[in-house]
C-alpha cells in the first residue's frame, strides 16, 4: 500500500490464479485486498474505492525468467518475468546485453536457460521444489 | 471472472467455491516419448478465447469439472463433470 501524489492510496493486488486476457481482475480479489488494507488501517473503511485495474503477466512454469539464445540463429529470448519484472529491468537489460555481445550468459543469468524445463533444472526460487504450474 | 458458476451437481454457485487447476489437457500414455511428456507438463497454448480447464469444486461437491471458458470475456460455455467428458454430451 502506498500513497500517490494526490493523496490517494494505491494497493497492490494479487494474481487472478487463472488464465485471463480480460485485464479486470475479479471482485473477490478486490474484496481480499480491501480487507487486508483495512486490517492495517481500520479507518480505511471510511474511504471510497475509486477504481481497480489489471494487466497480463507472462508466467513461466517455475516463476523465473528465461534469458537465453534459441535454436534459431540471431534469435534471443528474454521473457517469463512473471510479476517480478519491472524492478529487475536494469539488471535484466545488462545481462541480456552481455549475452548478445559476448555469446555467453552472464554469471547471474547462467541458469535462466530455455531448456532447463526439459533437463529438469527448474529454478527453485521459493524453495518449494521444482514444480510446473507453480503459479 | 464470472461471479456465479454452474456446477453440474450443485447448481449455480459463487466462483470462490471453486479452485481453477489449469488446462484440461489429454494425458500422454505412460510409455509416451520424452517430448510428449515435456509438452504435456510444461507447454501451454494460452489462447485468448475458448479454453478448456480443470476446475475443482473444493467448497462444494468436491468433484473435478471440465469448464469451457472464454479467457477474454470470462463467459462460461459449458461445465461438465470430468468423469463424464467424452462419454456423454452433458452441457449446462
Amino acid at each position: 500500500m502506498s500513497q500517490s501524489d494526490k493523496g490517494g492510496l494505491v494497493f497492490g493486488g494479487d494474481l487472478d490464479g487463472y488464465n485471463s486476457y480480460a485485464q479486470r481482475g475479479n471482485l473477490a480479489t478486490v474484496e481480499n485486498v480491501a480487507e487486508e488494507g483495512k486490517a492495517l488501517i481500520p479507518s480505511l473503511s471510511r474511504v471510497r474505492m475509486l477504481r481497480s485495474w489489471g494487466g497480463i503477466m507472462d508466467m513461466s512454469m517455475d516463476g523465473s525468467p528465461i534469458i537465453d539464445r534459441t535454436h534459431l540463429d540471431n534469435l534471443y529470448l528474454n521473457a517469463g518475468w512473471c510479476y517480478g519484472g519491472f524492478k529487475a529491468t536494469p539488471a535484466s537489460g545488462f545481462c541480456f546485453a552481455h549475452l548478445l555481445a559476448k555469446g555467453t550468459s552472464h554469471d547471474t543469468t547462467r541458469q535462466m536457460r530455455l531448456d532447463r524445463f526439459e533437463r529438469g533444472y527448474l529454478i527453485d526460487e521459493n524453495g518449494q521444489g521444482a514444480q510446473p504450474n507453480v503459479h | 471472472m464470472a461471479s456465479l458458476v454452474h456446477c453440474p451437481h450443485c447448481g449455480v454457485r459463487p466462483r470462490q467455491e471453486f479452485t481453477v487447476k489449469g488446462a484440461a489437457l489429454v494425458r500422454p500414455a505412460p510409455d509416451a516419448d520424452k517430448k510428449s511428456w515435456m509438452d504435456y507438463v510444461y507447454l501451454r497454448e494460452n489462447p485468448s478465447g475458448r479454453y478448456e480447464e480443470f476446475w475443482h469444486h473444493s467448497s462444494g461437491c468436491r468433484r473435478w469439472l471440465v469448464v469451457i471458458r472464454d479467457t477474454a470475456t470470462h463467459e462460461i460455455e459449458a461445465s461438465r463433470d470430468a468423469a463424464l467428458v467424452g462419454q456423454t454430451d452433458a452441457r449446462t
